[in-house]
């Protein structure tokens, strides 16, 4: 049975017969994975909610401290501006803040957590076999399960604030489930360009904080005139935060277009039906793009880990 | 053999890696990019700059009721090896294909977090094994009580001992129920107790007919456990055949190509056993040991040591030379020492190790070549040493009986 085999004189002089193209990098495919290993996507959820709120003061609190921060000083900047033009601040005002803030929280924690979780977990990325993508997605499904903390939360604040709920507030599972789907996409890229380069953490933890300020959180788009207003939209996460306020503190049914009136009694659009479909355009193309490209990389994962 | 059998096939497996730093920063990224437009990105079967075979050419295959040993120095690629098969790594060529579900026993632990309870930690390093909630409810209570630390598993892992860590470890892979099996390195966890209950396990894992892959360093394992194994050597397969013969090549190239410390002059060139097959525990063995002593001004006074080493160990269990018998070398010349060694040992596999001896100096001055043993058989016993033992049985005698009546 035994037989040893020759080597070469000289190791530099050959090479290998043919390489084998690289397998199929289909979406299907990083779907079938993806329920295989659903599991794992849970446990690693679960396992990233836990230590969150093990040994921490705040425990579950957090989940809606968080957002509370936000709101406190948007209410604080709206309060500035609103003493400058000898004006009062509305509750409605506040409560559009106030539903601006967590969905922008949520996306700061997801894609700050998702960034990193690739390279957080070097050890399993480099020695253990599972899709990859249950890394990020699980950083996010577990910022969104702060963040439903937070809605209850959030839905308390609202009814304080005398906001009633009206038919078009349904518009917002539809308006979280393009923010999930855009977050998702993200953390998909970021977490894998994290990986090949590890300035990218960095990178993202500048757009992070300066997002805020180009980001429609804190104040309304057309607060800066018809072109400004317009040139804010274009920010993907504009049209989903504007679409959620307009929807459930506005009252007012996305499929209509609005006016507003801005800077020097100009007339300004707050909202067209389609916003809706720009968003849902960045979410989808954002998601499948980044699941394609990083099911492609992810078989190089643990030679750059 | 049919499509659906699980089985490994590997063919023509060729891995590339890239030595030295890739760039890993944006910063280092553009320069990169622009290097690349101006000249071209070198194609996957050809090297680079900084780029070496990791793999080369490797083919094998592993069908089920089979065991492969893969045995070799570090770096040999044995664990690059691994990771194409368990789908950690792409090869650059050729074609590696695992048919079944695969369980690994690589890094047992990696998935544990220290914040998380044992508890937690086994559905969670259960889920990054493959295993769904069901079969890991289901054999819970088995994992808990295999590894021995049902009283601590509901106390955060990172009051574990690495013992204990090992062990909840160890425990959740073994309760794996895999077509297809790849064992790294894990055949030392725990205590002594505890590792001879994993290879038992590990045994009877392996004894279901699924096929097996292990990679150690204890090349005893290796002997009992597989069937037929592979020496990689810079990421060659240079070596194809059974444990043994394996072993035997592994031990006989490391021992013979290490260099010897200090320079005498002395060369052992060549060390013959009456013949290759095992030897039962007790049994005599022979050797005829060559080599030359240069013409010199003035002679060292070395001598010829031979010594027995247990591979399972690693330690030496026997030792002796030529000058604990009196025998001095020819002053120059050449020389055959004949040597019979009467194997009071336990099964297993020793190497017969050669080496000149300054005894003045109290060190080695060269290595000779070494030669492995397999033990095998004899009369069963228990213990490191075989001390030919004779029981039997005697009526007592009469006057005992009447005396004691």
């Amino acid at each position: 049975m035994s037989q040893p085999v020759p080597a070469p004189a000289v190791d530099a002089a050959e090479t290998p017969a043919a390489a084998e193209p690289p397998g199929p990098s289909t979406l299907r495919e990083v779907a079938r994975d993806l329920w295989d290993y659903r599991e794992l996507l849970y446990q690693l959820t679960l396992r990233d909610i836990r230590i969150r709120y093990k040994q921490a003061i705040m425990g579950f609190a957090w989940a809606v401290f968080m957002p509370m921060f936000v709101i406190g000083a948007g209410v604080l900047v709206r309060y500035a501006m609103a003493q400058f033009a000898g004006r009062t601040l509305a509750a409605d005002a506040v409560a559009g803040i106030a539903v601006k803030a967590l969905p922008w929280a949520f996306f700061v924690g997801a894609i700050g957590f998702a960034t990193t979780s690739l390279v957080g977990n070097a050890n399993l990325v480099s020695k253990v076999y599972f899709p990859r993508e249950v890394l990020p997605l699980s950083a996010v499904l577990a910022q969104a399960f702060d963040s439903a903390i937070g809605t209850l939360a959030l839905l308390v604040l609202l009814s304080l604030l005398g906001v009633d709920l009206g038919l078009t507030a349904l518009w917002a599972p539809l308006l979280a489930g393009m923010l999930l789907a855009f977050t998702a996409g993200a953390a998909l890229f970021l977490g894998a360009a994290n990986l090949f380069f590890r300035d990218v953490k960095y990178i993202v933890q500048v757009l992070l904080t300066f997002g805020i300020f180009v980001t429609p959180v804190f104040f309304e788009p057309a607060m800066f005139g018809p072109s400004g207003a317009q040139l804010m939209m274009l920010n993907p996460l504009a049209p989903i935060l504007e679409g959620l306020r307009l929807a459930v503190v506005a009252g007012h049914d996305l499929l209509a277009p609005l006016q507003a009136v801005g800077r020097g009694g100009l007339e300004v659009v707050a909202w067209s039906p389609w916003y809706l479909l720009y968003a849902g355009a960045w979410a989808l193309l954002g998601l499948f793009g980044s699941a394609a490209l990083f099911h492609r990389l992810e078989f190089v994962f643990a030679e750059y880990v | 053999m049919p499509v659906t059998e699980p089985g490994i096939e590997v063919t023509r497996l060729w891995k590339k890696f890239h030595r030295g730093p890739a760039h890993d920063s944006l910063r280092d990224l553009i320069p990169a990019l622009a290097r690349r437009l101006v000249g071209r990105a070198p194609a996957a079967t050809s090297l680079g700059a900084g780029d070496f075979w990791a793999l080369r050419d490797v083919t094998f295959s592993v069908r089920p009721g089979e065991a492969l040993g893969i045995i070799g120095p570090n770096g040999a690629g044995k664990s690059t090896l691994l990771k194409l098969l368990t789908r950690i790594l792409r090869p650059s060529a050729g074609r590696c294909v695992v048919r079944g579900r695969i369980g690994a026993l690589i890094e047992i632990a990696a998935g544990f977090h220290p914040d998380l309870t044992g508890r937690e930690n086994v559905f969670l390093q259960g889920a990054i094994m493959g295993m769904r909630r069901a079969e890991i409810v289901g054999r819970f209570d088995e994992i808990v009580e295999f590894s021995g630390i049902a009283d601590f598993i509901d106390t955060p892992v990172k009051r574990y001992s690495s013992g204990m860590n090992a062990r909840l470890g160890f425990s959740i892979a073994a309760h794996l129920r895999p077509e297809v099996l790849l064992i790294d390195e894990v055949l030392a966890v725990g205590d002594l107790a505890f590792q001879a209950k994993a290879f038992r396990r590990i045994h009877e894992m392996a004894g279901l007919g699924v096929p097996v892959v292990v990679v150690s360093h204890q090349l005893d394992r290796i002997a009992t456990l597989c069937t037929h194994a592979i020496l990689l050597e810079r990421g060659r397969v240079v070596r194809h055949g059974t444990p043994a013969e394996c072993i035997a090549a592994y031990v006989q190239g490391t021992e013979a190509g290490a260099p010897a410390p200090g320079v005498s002059g002395i060369r052992l060139t060549g060390l013959t056993p009456a013949s290759d097959r095992p030897v039962a525990s007790g049994e005599r063995v022979g050797l005829t040991l060559r080599g030359t002593v240069p013409v010199r001004e003035e002679s060292l006074g070395e001598t010829i040591g031979i010594r027995v080493r247990a591979l399972h160990t690693g330690q030496v269990v026997y030792a002796t030379g030529t000058g604990d018998w009196g025998i001095s070398l020819p002053e120059a010349g050449a020389f055959a020492l004949v040597v019979e060694l009467q194997m009071n040992l336990p099964e297993g596999l020793y190497a017969v190790e050669t080496y000149a001896w300054d005894p003045l100096r109290h060190l080695e001055t060269a290595r000779g070549p070494s030669r492995t043993v397999q033990v095998k058989g004899g009369r069963p016993f228990w213990g490191s040493v075989q001390l030919n033992s004779r029981l039997r049985l005697e009526a007592p005698a009469p006057d005992a009986l009447a005396s004691r009546a």
